[in-house]
């Protein structure tokens, strides 16, 4: 459990130092992809909706530190994917590769559409195709396209830790 | 009589995940008012997290520009990226002469107390520093530098790239800052016409941005003004400092409501590929000689 926390605490940490470091130089159409929210959605499907809630509160928090001036905002974003990619748990299969990707393009799309609305709708900014055209589906499909190898990363970690607790 | 099974495993605590969800929504929401309503205690938590992250972004940027460059090597060959870099320096010295050697033109007797100003833009002591983070959010225009308090940098100083306006920083801590550019949709400048006075708002805005311009808005009617005419920020500002070139206009019209004139702006600096930046570690409200020029005005 603490070997979890710790693993997991390092991890998304790494992430959002990738994501928003080294992957700034790899933006392909001006956007850089969510690797959060991959880790989110994995960790919804192999662990439940609790975990993925807390990770999701955690991984919010690291944006909020450098990028946001209200804090709480992110936080809820990431734990309401969460919690919805939890509910996917039930069909988890640790050799199923597929649903993953399916589940983070959909938590990828919801989270740029409370992002829209949270930042863009309530100041008076309509022009949702836009944003959907420029931003939004190039996020989505690069987030997918990464996720393709870092799911493989993360569920491999998480199989490893299974095998941990079990040997321990 | 029942086999009395011993759990040598902990008892795990299993909380309903519905409590768990909606008790962390309730947490975030008050989160947002109450960080909201105390911006500054939340500000120093913001601190230490964000000066115990820089470092291992500037290296993990460092990564990233390597990876850059390799990949470059690759497709290009070394002596023509060297060439490249060197022609476009040289571009830069020649935009930065061209500019100065511009508004040398423009003297005229009215423009006097500009020229002093302008005298005092060259002089502004700079720091320069390198971009390490974007925002994680595709959508805004927001970039974390590698310098901080330590280095002089205060909250409100303005962040130049090459001979150009970038942005504002707006929150730093000990080894970084927040630097929010001209485009963001947050943004508003005053600015001003260099050739005929005139003022305006210039309005970031990611949408124009990606046409290559952003708004101009709120210039006079009377205002005689014609595409391309440089937009420097303006006297009134209290946040830029006067005199600091913003961008070109282009496409001027009357706005809807026909009380004002509004156009578009194409900012010198290429936001895309922003790198390294100087920051004017001058406050525009320490900044002196405007009054003075206005006093000696009356």
């Amino acid at each position: 459990m603490i070997i979890r926390t710790i693993v997991l605490i390092l991890g998304s940490f790494i992430l959002y130092v990738l994501q928003t470091g080294l992957f700034s130089s790899f933006s392909l159409a001006g956007v850089v992809p969510d690797l959060l929210m991959i880790l989110v959605v994995s960790v919804g499907f192999m662990r439940g909706r609790t975990k993925a809630i807390l990770t999701g509160l955690l991984c919010g928090f690291y944006i909020d530190c450098c990028y946001s001036t209200v804090m709480g905002v992110f936080p809820l974003f990431y734990v309401i994917v969460g919690n919805l990619a939890g509910f996917s748990n039930k069909i988890y299969d640790e050799e199923d590769h597929m649903t993953p990707l399916l589940l983070t393009a959909v938590g990828e799309f919801l989270y740029n559409i409370m992002y829209f609305v949270v930042f863009y709708l309530l100041q008076g900014k309509i022009n949702l195709s836009f944003y959907l055209y420029r931003i939004m589906i190039p996020r989505v499909v690069y987030t997918v396209l990464v996720s393709i190898i870092l799911y493989r990363i993360i569920n491999f970690g998480n199989l490893f830790l299974v095998r941990f607790d079990k040997d321990a | 009589m029942k086999p009395k099974i011993k759990n040598k495993v902990r008892k795990k605590i299993v909380v309903n995940p519905k409590i768990v969800f909606w008790g962390i929504t309730v947490f975030c929401v008050i989160l947002i008012v109450v960080s909201y309503k105390f911006s500054d205690t939340f500000s120093s938590v913001k601190n230490v997290i964000g000066s115990v992250v820089a470092p291992m972004q500037k290296g993990i940027n460092d990564l990233g520009d390597y990876f850059e460059d390799t990949l470059d090597h690759f497709s290009d060959m070394d002596a023509l990226i060297e060439e490249n870099k060197k022609l476009r320096e040289q571009i830069d010295d020649l935009k930065n002469t061209n500019q100065i050697l511009n508004q040398e033109k423009y003297e005229l007797s009215n423009y006097r107390e500009l020229y002093e100003l302008d005298g005092l833009y060259d002089q502004y002591k700079k720091v320069a520093a390198k971009v390490i983070s974007k925002d994680p959010n595709s959508y805004s225009g927001e970039f974390i530098i590698d310098k901080g308090e330590d280095d002089g940098i205060l909250k409100d100083m303005n962040v130049l790239a090459g001979n150009g306006l970038v942005g504002i920083v707006t929150q730093t801590g000990s080894n970084w800052a927040r630097v929010r550019t001209i485009i963001d949709d947050s943004s508003k400048v005053s600015g001003m016409f260099l050739k005929t006075s005139d003022t305006c708002i210039v309005t970031g805005d990611l949408e124009l941005i990606d046409k290559g311009y952003i708004n101009v808005s709120q210039i006079s009617l009377n205002a005689q003004i014609y595409d391309n005419y440089e937009v420097v920020t303006s006297y009134i500002s209290d946040k830029y400092l006067p005199g600091i070139l913003i961008g070109y206009v282009s496409d001027i019209g009357v706005d809807p409501t026909k009380l004002t004139q509004q156009c578009r702006l194409t900012p010198v600096v290429d936001f895309e590929h922003i790198d390294a930046v100087l920051i004017i570690t001058q406050l525009r409200e320490q900044y002196d000689g405007i009054s003075e020029v206005f006093k000696s005005d009356n």
